[in-house]
């Protein structure tokens, strides 16, 4: 047993501290963190991050890579994390469809798309949402006609983040319409050039400030060269990824900074002559986020470990993803009572304390528990893949 | 980075689970809460030889000088089988001899531990204070004619009948809530002036009251340093709360067994009730709860074990799975329903030292003031 890190790790990890501290602005971390945007410089610290070194740790020297274990990139997310940065820059390609392409690509796509990827050059979005096929996904309708040396691509998605400025989309959709072809089974996975004549990008904003979109195909022509891996198999191929996707992106460091900004908002704000820190409620508030911190941690690091050793993976990055979402909220709610009612106030407000910060975590907050699956699908997933409990 | 098990302690936590199988039934641990002692010298007698009392005592006393880690990986074995008995509290007393006593008490009492002649408990909590806090000890110690005279009470003090030994904690120095001054004496159970009052418990576990009345001990019966007992204090409770959070993870694993056996097995309205979503969500918060305990649990474990310790995670640990076995024997309860509340049934055994063990060496109210402490608020 042991949950430390390597010599060499943590050597890693002061280099990209140093690197980090240095090069990670306040402004681009939150073009990162979504809620501006992924602007010029964002993309700017994504190849500034490549050229130094950081990125790519765990991906294979052919693409561009280092060949070393992937705690290393998981080291990247921490560090980052901790600064405000919540992912790369271009994560939906670094985090998510890069580790898809590399299983199940052509050689020639893992030659075109994954040394941009590792080198933080381009970016993709996801294309799986649909107005009718939310947590059931396999219902999803976008039909892909097979034309041969083409498909044919029309139909509607929905809530599809980064699409605004993302290069490429990474599209589920349906292409066989028989009746064996019903549910999971007639998916198939396309990259599409998000200039690709057809492709209508309309912006959908949050209660957050952030933008996410709507995507519309009026018959799009896709290469036949696009179509990811076997045809029909696309389901199959997400539902593959979706454990390294949780592990990547439900990342517990990134609610470190919120949690030490309470800490020494508690500490420094007086109120009947000692500090808020003293006050029995707000203490055990913040030790209990502190516990549920150090916990989701380590939940976190067993799945990130069984990754890492390409151990079975069932429910523990679901269990990851539940947890660290839910700590968030509970996270944000203590502190908008510990704010009271400076809580309410916006960043650029007189008297907005924190920046303003925790007003937007509020918000943003309520996104966490339904993006990506709802905890109540993450917790049918949990009882039947952990505890084998019969399927609805 | 490695969540697994060493080879060693795969098969000590293996040989334990095998043994108490054997040993400890849940028919025999009900008998055993209506046994004035607890335990049976049978089984006390089969753990010695299985080596487990020796489990943090070093070899040159017999013991096997093993660490925290493998005492929680064995805790969760207890924890699973609701072993009785007074394992856990020989351990704290061997524990605190092998770390502070005198050659003489380490060579007459260590190796008598091993082999299970002797028993051992700690007696740190006292009667008067309506909080759980082991700085009040407002027990005295003082010299007169070259003896040790202690006066006052311990309260909560676990086995203390069947003990040969206590370790008892009383202040030589300062006032009721000072770290200096607090002291350790080793008594014998039998010392004139040390009375016992059994308590009744909500597990049915052997807790008593003990009452000092000038009880006489000789100089050599402190342990450590006069005035400098905290540490040594703060160390064996530490120690306690792992050994208590890892019977907790054993304790809801097996509950969650029970509980998904039974919702795959009970069937209402034409379907086993486990294909329900209410059910299910049940169940999944159960077993996040129990794999977040286990983690947190051996990694404060193998935390204090390394160069540069986090006791922040030992609070932790207990805050957490204090709660979380709470809310796993409660979910557990809420699906076995009616059946599982009848007394023949195991889950009662588990409810009820669930909340023993959640306030055994502090509760989450008080490891959650430690941690704030920890983050200097």
């Amino acid at each position: 047993m042991n949950f430390g890190y390597t010599d060499e790790e943590e050597r890693f990890r002061q280099e990209l501290a140093v690197f980090l501290d240095k090069h990670l602005t306040e402004e681009i971390a939150r073009q990162n963190w979504e809620d501006k945007g992924v602007g010029p410089e964002a993309r700017e610290f994504s190849r500034k991050l490549a050229a130094y070194g950081f990125l790519g740790m765990g991906w294979p020297e052919e693409y561009g890579g280092k060949g070393l274990p992937p705690a290393y990139d998981f080291i990247l997310l921490d560090e980052l994390g901790k600064r405000w940065g919540a992912h790369v820059p271009l994560d939906v390609g670094y985090t998510m469809v890069g580790h898809t392409i590399l299983r199940r690509g052509s050689e020639a796509m893992k030659k075109e798309f994954l040394p941009k990827i590792v080198g933080g050059e381009i970016e993709f979005c996801l294309g799986y949402t649909e107005p009718n096929a939310g947590s059931d996904l396999a219902a999803m309708m976008m039909r892909a006609e097979d034309k041969g040396d083409h498909f044919l691509i029309s139909g509607q998605k929905t809530f599809n983040t980064e699409c605004h400025y993302a290069d490429y989309h990474w599209l589920a959709a349906r292409t066989d319409f028989s009746p064996q072809g019903t549910g999971y089974k007639g998916v198939s996975l396309f990259i599409v050039d998000m200039d690709a004549p057809g492709v209508t990008v309309r912006p959908l904003w949050t209660m957050s400030g952030e933008r996410t979109n709507e995507v519309y195909y009026d018959e799009v022509k896709v290469p036949r060269e696009r179509l990811v891996g076997e045809k029909n198999k696309g389901f199959y191929y997400m539902m593959e990824a979706l454990g390294s996707e949780r592990n990547q992106v439900f990342v517990p460091s990134r609610l470190r900074p919120v949690l030490n900004m309470l800490l020494a908002y508690a500490q420094e704000t007086r109120y009947q002559d000692r500090p808020l820190s003293k006050d029995p409620v707000v203490r055990r508030q913040l030790a209990r986020a502190a516990v549920e911190l150090e916990v989701a941690e380590v939940v976190a690091d067993h799945s990130r470990w069984l990754e890492a050793l390409e151990l079975p993976m069932t429910h523990q990055p679901e269990m990851t993803k539940v947890m660290v979402s839910e700590l968030e909220q509970r996270l944000v709610n203590a502190g908008m009572r510990i704010l009271g009612p400076y809580g309410q106030l916006e960043e650029g407000s007189p008297w907005a304390p924190l920046g303003g910060r925790i007003e937007w975590y509020y918000l943003h907050s309520f996104m966490t528990t339904i993006g990506a699956g709802t905890s109540e699908i993450g917790r049918n997933v949990i009882a039947q893949r952990g505890l084998g409990l019969p399927r609805g | 980075m490695d969540f697994r098990l060493t080879p060693e302690q795969q098969m000590l936590k293996d040989s334990a689970r095998d043994f108490l199988a054997d040993h400890c039934s849940s028919d025999f641990v009900r008998q055993m809460e209506q046994d004035r002692r607890g335990f049976t010298s049978e089984l006390w007698a089969g753990m010695a030889e299985l080596g487990w009392m020796g489990l943090l005592i070093p070899e040159e006393y017999g013991g096997i000088g093993w660490g925290l880690t493998e005492l929680v990986v064995m805790a969760e074995e207890m924890g699973r089988a609701c072993l009785p008995g007074p394992f856990l509290p020989t351990t704290l007393g061997a524990l605190a001899l092998a770390q502070a006593g005198n050659e003489a008490q380490k060579q007459e009492i260590l190796p008598a531990v091993v082999s299970g002649e002797a028993v051992l408990t700690l007696a740190y909590l006292e009667a008067g204070c309506a909080v759980y806090d082991p700085l009040f000890q407002a027990a005295t110690a003082r010299k007169q004619d070259g003896a040790w005279l202690l006066e006052g009470g311990k309260l909560f003090v676990p086995d203390a009948e069947a003990s040969h030994w206590i370790l008892l904690c009383a202040r030589t120095s300062g006032s009721l809530r000072d770290q200096e001054g607090i002291s350790l004496f080793l008594a014998p159970r039998a010392a004139r002036g040390l009375e016992l009052r059994p308590l009744k418990t909500i597990a049915g576990d052997k807790q008593f009251e003990v009452s000092l009345k000038e009880v006489a001990l000789p100089p050599d019966a402190l342990v450590g340093e006069a005035g400098q007992g905290w540490p040594l204090l703060e160390q064996l409770l530490m120690t306690g709360a792992l050994a208590k959070c890892g019977e907790m993870v054993g304790g809801a694993a097996k509950v969650l067994e029970i509980t998904a056996d039974y919702a795959k097995e009970r069937v209402q309205f034409g379907s086993p009730i486990g294909r329900f979503q209410a059910v299910q969500h049940h169940c999944a918060n159960m077993l996040m709860d129990l794999e977040s305990s286990r983690f947190i649990t051996r990694k404060a474990a193998w935390s204090m074990g390394q160069e540069r310790p986090n006791p922040m995670l030992v609070a932790a640990a207990k805050a957490w799975v204090s709660e979380a076995y709470r809310r796993v024997v409660s979910l557990g309860h809420q699906i076995g329903a009616a059946t599982a509340y009848i007394v023949e049934h195991d889950m009662t055994l588990f409810s009820r030292r669930a909340k023993a063990a959640e306030l055994a060496f502090g509760d989450a109210a008080y490891h959650y003031g430690q941690v704030a402490q920890r983050l200097g608020l």
